[in-house]
């Protein structure tokens, strides 16, 4: 490296007029299929340490063509140390570019480009982009493709009110099975065959579930669904009413009323 | 790798609080600015041959160019040159010409070309051999160039020499070059349909100037002939010349002899100078003399000149033979008294000026004085108008006419046929200071229960029973409102009417250039009124302090100013002292809740004795000391720190006023207390030492002056903002840092958060655990103890160039790091758990850990989309962002200017506390009505049944 150092800043001063530019072109990629749809704000940026009054933060705007052109980097003295630049790419708007890191030889001639990582130290060098090549001497313009790695999401998405969503509520699904049952099952009865009824009527009033249910539903307790539908006004009088009668319903009561 | 983990991370972690899409114009609001648009660069023009719709563009005094919508006046575009050019240049050039899908900008040495349509760059170039002293687009076509690309004739002026290229439209690389070495004043260049000229200025022997007067070949830039005026006499200065008619089919040079008598005009390219008497019948003396005239090569050379009085204007129109070069009066546009501003526009080869004076509007065409169009305005404000550009359009007779009327108060309006169709307030671009307003709405209710607590307990009865009668008569108004207010509560977006919470607060702006604006943050910061508080342009305002009712300005200069903030009235003044101040400390004195303020000076003196009792006051000096005053002595300071040689006190911060902490300590996952360092006197000063680029940030006691901690960052870029602050029991701070000699560490932006805890055991309240009595200046203990401080330092992608803390009412909500981010223009509010420095390091947070809410130290923090307060935004030239509480605990509100002018809310806890967009007013309304539907409908079912039921039991 050294070697190539030395060898690059002959070459400098022999030809001297060299200060490279070096463009950055954004190719197409699947985070940003359209490269022209990136704000005019967007630019990208060289920056280091001020060093000997040179210029130590470049910029270069957005061009027409989806690129970004440093014309002209700053050299100093021959005998100077080479300078790294960390290039950004940043957009107001959502894109996120992977950061590079450009080493610039003391007469303003690209050493490299490479990919870096952020939070890493700076010698963690990734992908070369561009290395400059000794043996073919100069080249003054570099191009390098500028990588999207992801775009910013910026809003929350609100959950949008739909019919389907409501149905999908657990409750509303019981209430629905309830009532389908409600109002299905006279149907289906009816439509039954008559031995096929009196089976299912025996069977139902045999099952201790049934029989328990229809026990509370008919005879203990509070009808809260007679006093919400006001057949009676004095719920405790409806108990009453219900215990008087209790006796002769407990074996005929469900098959009366299903008839 | 290393680096999609860290993003992963990022990605992982819980979004703050986010915008919702359907809050952006409604939560916040965005005055995208530009400056003063400049009288000769702004201009309405077609972005590209295919659309038909022009756009109006400008560079403004601000060097930002941009692009406007005629029809809603939003930015489209702007960009902003002064960044590149590197001469502090004296002023803005953009020029564009129909046909030719870019605009060319100039500033300084830099001249770029931007796409007319969405401002990107099509090319730029740096001069070295001086700054740009004009500029001008060939409308000419040549046969080679490609359609929509017009060539660029730019003069570069420097002491000695100025050069004439032309460059190409596509690439800006010259084509030709004419040097003038002879050290002549270039002037300007101006284009006719077959040559160039450029004008120089030539001193004359004794006084004076000769305008000469340099024909060019377009084509080959070789010198065709030369010519120069006896001008001497006439032009003093360069600014005597009026008129240099650029790229119209036969230009012209204006001036005017020193008496102002009359109108000395030369067709450029001839010899001959027409003299044209001016006309004055007004009876006072001319200010101010303009030509207009149209900038088209098809044109009719027909100009107008504007000639302004103290109390009025009128205007003469001449016409140009273009076969003797003869100049000759056509008509005049009568004295009006009131300012008027003149206009061109062009129409095929017709010349129309439209006149906009303070009550109407009126369109004239250039052949004949017969009034096309005319158009009563609205009636306007004091304020003068100091230009416009105008764009017609023509049908059959009718004329339809929109102006941009700039005035001098920095309003930029488009004036449609007599109708002010939208303001822009570019003043607001010089915003220095701003606060939000108190309205004093509830102050009669305060003084009538203060009367009532020091009365008899029967006459405070009384006197409560008459105020409740007096109430009655507000009470058929609030009952006729409250059908309104359900139906709109239903439909509206927000579902309880907020602005009774603080929200809707105005803010009180003051610019650089003496003016007071109150926005109102609840109408999309529209401006409530306007007031020039004081004639000056360099207005360094530091302090406004807000009373209910009234808000008082302090400038540097020791003066003040009260205004009325409902009205914008000046209540007011004060007279300002000889010593120029550095900074203003405000203090809440003891007696009454009202705030005092006292000045200090530039050597960090307080003007005067300050009378607070308890009261200590920290002052940075301008040769970088901190100094610890106390009360009743302004002479000597109780403490001093002096950072160590060669470093320079560039910032100071401290604990904001209202800082409120909700818990002393910091629960961890075991259920034993961190207790945290809670100090109301803290100071974090940041030092630099620019040789050795390092930075150092020392913690202060602010009562006795003591360092509690201090720290060194090395590598430091200290031309870079280093911006900090400090809330609570941490603060933190954000610097460029570099690699060392070896490149073994990092290279970017950092952004480093340290926590301050009484000790670094749990349980333990370190020695103020027996302490059953605590000061900081006489104590038995250590005096004060040493904080322990933990620390941990994030990459991050952009540098922060401004820092705050949000603030809500109790402290509860968790806080944001507000951080204003200059190359992305944008704000963003990090969450405070997420920079939180008992992150674990190279493992996986424990179950403890993670029930605190720790994961996983990563070295990058990347800007999670989320986080953006200004979300897709483009909030450019921010300076400063406040923060203030309102009366909901989960909110905050956020104000930023110093360029833009941008307000919004934070929930950094989401809004918690209050029913947002999401929960349906109207979904509740229809569930309880159908379950109400529901029920009439089963109830005659199940009575029917029961009855059946019962009839079929017996």
């Amino acid at each position: 490296m050294h070697l190539s150092l030395s060898s690059l800043l002959l070459l400098g001063i022999s030809s001297l007029v060299s200060s490279s530019s070096l463009t950055i072109s954004i190719p197409v990629s699947s985070p940003l299929p359209n490269p022209h749809v990136l704000p005019a704000t967007t630019h990208a940026t060289l920056t280091t340490l001020p060093f000997s009054g040179k210029d130590h933060i470049l910029s270069a705007s957005l061009t027409r063509s989806a690129s970004f052109v440093f014309h002209d980097l700053p050299s100093s003295s021959p005998d100077a140390q080479p300078e790294s630049y960390l290039l950004d790419i940043r957009s107001a708007g959502e894109y996120v570019f992977a950061p590079y890191r450009v080493d610039v030889a003391a007469d303003g001639t690209i050493l490299g480009v490479w990919e870096t990582f952020r939070g890493n130290p700076w010698d963690n060098r990734g992908a070369v982009k561009y290395i400059v090549d000794v043996a073919a001497k100069k080249q003054v313009d570099v191009v390098v493709e500028a990588k999207v790695i992801a775009r910013r999401a910026f809003y929350e998405e609100r959950a949008k009110f739909s019919p389907l969503s409501l149905v999908k509520n657990p409750m509303i699904l019981l209430a629905i099975v309830a009532m389908g049952l409600m109002f299905g099952m006279p149907k289906l009865m009816e439509n039954m065959d008559p031995e096929m009824r009196a089976e299912f009527e025996q069977h139902s009033r045999s099952s201790p579930i049934s029989g328990a249910t229809n026990n509370a539903m008919a005879g203990g307790g509070f009808d809260l669904a007679g006093w919400m539908a006001g057949t009676s006004a004095n719920p405790t009088a409806n108990t009453d009413a219900a215990q008087s009668g209790a006796t002769g319903r407990d074996t005929s009561g469900p098959a009366r009323r299903r008839g | 790798m290393r680096l999609q983990a860290a993003l992963f991370f990022a990605a992982c972690l819980s979004p703050a609080a986010a915008i919702y899409n359907d809050e952006v114009n409604h939560i916040d609001f965005h005055h995208a600015l530009l400056g003063s648009p400049s009288p000769d660069s702004t201009f309405f023009l077609k972005p590209s041959s295919t659309s038909n719709a022009s756009l109006l563009y400008t560079i403004s005094d601000k060097l930002l160019v941009g692009a406007i919508n005629p029809r809603d006046g939003a930015l489209l575009w702007r960009q902003n040159l002064s960044r590149s050019a590197d001469s502090p240049p004296r002023g803005g050039l953009l020029r564009g010409v129909d046909g030719n899908d870019a605009v060319v900008g100039a500033a300084g040495n830099y001249i770029s070309s931007w796409s007319a349509q969405d401002g990107k760059l099509a090319w730029e170039n740096r001069f070295s051999e001086g700054v740009v002293a004009d500029l001008e687009l060939l409308e000419l076509e040549d046969a080679t160039a490609t359609p929509g690309v017009r060539d660029t004739i730019v003069v570069v002026g420097s002491e000695v020499s100025g050069i004439v290229r032309r460059l190409d439209g596509d690439s800006g690389s010259t084509k030709w070059e004419y040097k003038e070495d002879s050290g002549d004043i270039p002037f300007q260049v101006s284009s006719s349909p077959t040559e160039i000229f450029y004008i120089s200025l030539q001193s004359a022997l004794l006084k004076g100037y000769k305008i000469k007067v340099t024909v060019l070949d377009p084509v080959t830039g070789k010198q065709v002939r030369q010519q120069v005026l006896s001008s001497e006499s006439d032009v003093a200065t360069p600014e005597s010349v009026l008129f240099v008619g650029a790229n119209i089919a036969s230009p012209i040079i204006v001036w005017t002899d020193k008496s102002q008598k009359s109108l000395k005009v030369n067709v450029i390219g001839t010899k001959e100078i027409n003299s044209v008497a001016i006309d004055n019948t007004s009876g006072s003396e001319i200010r101010k003399i303009t030509v207009h005239a149209a900038h088209k090569l098809n044109a009719l050379p027909h100009f107008l000149v504007h000639y302004a009085t103290e109390a009025g204007a009128w205007a003469e129109v001449y016409h140009v033979d273009m076969k003797s070069s003869k100049v000759t009066k056509a008509y005049q546009l009568p004295y009006l008294p009131g300012q008027s501003v003149f206009a061109t526009s062009v129409i095929d080869a017709n010349v129309y000026f439209t006149r906009v004076t303070d009550s109407e509007a009126i369109v004239v065409s250039s052949a004949s004085h017969g009034i096309l169009g005319r158009w009563n305005l609205p009636k306007s404000s004091s304020d003068a108008a100091l230009h416009a550009v105008s764009d017609l359009v023509t049908r059959e007779k009718s004329v339809a006419v929109r102006s941009a009327v700039f005035s001098e108060h920095g309003d930029w309006q488009l004036i449609r046929n007599g109708q002010i169709e939208w303001t822009r307030n570019e003043g607001l671009i010089d915003a220095v200071a701003a606060t939000w307003a108190e309205i004093d709405a509830q102050e009669g209710l305060a003084h009538e229960l203060e009367v009532e607590g020091h009365d008899t307990i029967y006459g405070a009865y009384v006197h409560r029973v008459k105020r409740h009668v007096r109430d009655l008569q507000y009470l058929p108004d609030w009952l006729k409102h409250i059908p309104g207010r359900i139906l709109s509560s239903i439909l509206s977006d927000e579902v309880t009417n907020l602005d009774s919470f603080g929200l809707a607060t105005p803010v009180i702006v003051a610019t650089k250039n003496g003016r007071v604006y109150a926005l109102d943050t609840g109408n999309h910061g529209a401006v409530l009124w306007s007031v020039q508080a004081v004639e000056t342009s360099q207005w360094d305002v530091k302090a406004i302090l807000t009373s209910p009712g009234t808000a008082t300005i302090y400038p540097n200069d020791g003066s003040s100013v009260t205004l009325n903030v409902s009205t914008g009235d000046i209540i007011s003044r004060t007279a300002s002292s000889d010593s120029k101040l550095r900074s203003i400390a405000v203090f809440g004195s003891q007696e009454t809740s009202s705030l005092n303020t006292v000045g200090v000076r530039e050597d960090g003196s307080p003007v005067t004795a300050f009378d607070e009792v308890n009261g200590f006051l920290v002052t940075t000096s301008a040769d970088s000391r901190v100094l610890g005053w106390i009360a009743k002595d302004n002479k000597s300071p109780v403490w001093e720190f002096v950072p160590p040689s060669g470093q320079k006190v560039i910032h100071a911060t401290a604990r904001p006023a209202h800082d409120p902490v909700a818990s002393i300590g910091k629960v961890l996952g075991d259920r034993s207390v961190l207790y945290k360092y809670l100090n109301t006197n803290l100071a974090l000063v940041t030092a630099v030492n620019e040789k050795t680029n390092t930075a150092s940030f020392y913690l202060l006691d602010g009562v006795s002056g003591k360092v509690l901690h201090a720290t060194t960052q090395s590598g430091v870029d200290t031309t870079q903002p280093i911006a900090s602050a400090m809330s609570e029991n941490w603060f933190a701070y954000s610097f460029w840092g570099d690699v060392g000699s070896n490149e073994s560490s990092a290279k970017g932006y950092q952004l480093v958060i340290s926590e301050l805890y009484e000790s670094p055991f749990p349980n333990d309240r370190g020695p103020l655990d027996s302490a059953s009595n605590y000061s900081s200046l006489h104590s038995s203990i250590e005096s004060p103890p040493l904080p322990h401080v933990i620390s941990q330092a994030f990459m991050i992608p952009e540098p922060i160039s401004h820092m705050t803390v949000t603030q809500t009412r109790q402290g509860i909500t968790t806080r944001q790091l507000l951080c204003t981010l200059p190359s992305s223009n944008s704000i963003i509010g990090i969450p405070r758990p997420v920079l939180d420095p008992r992150r674990p390091v190279d493992r996986d947070a424990t179950a403890a850990e993670a029930e605190e809410g720790l994961f996983r130290y990563a070295p990058y923090l990347d800007f999670d989309g989320k986080w953006y307060l200004s979300h897709a935004r483009d909030v450019a030239g921010i300076k400063e962002v406040l923060s203030r509480p309102t009366l909901l605990e989960s909110t905050s509100l956020i104000f930023a200017f110093g360029g833009d002018i941008y307000g919004t809310r934070a929930t950094p806890s989401q809004a918690f506390d209050v029913l947002g967009k999401s929960f349906s007013k109207l979904q509740l309304v229809l569930t309880v009505v159908a379950l109400g539907v529901g029920v009439a409908v089963l109830a005659p079912m199940t009575r029917r049944k029961q009855v059946n039921a019962l009839w079929k039991a017996t």
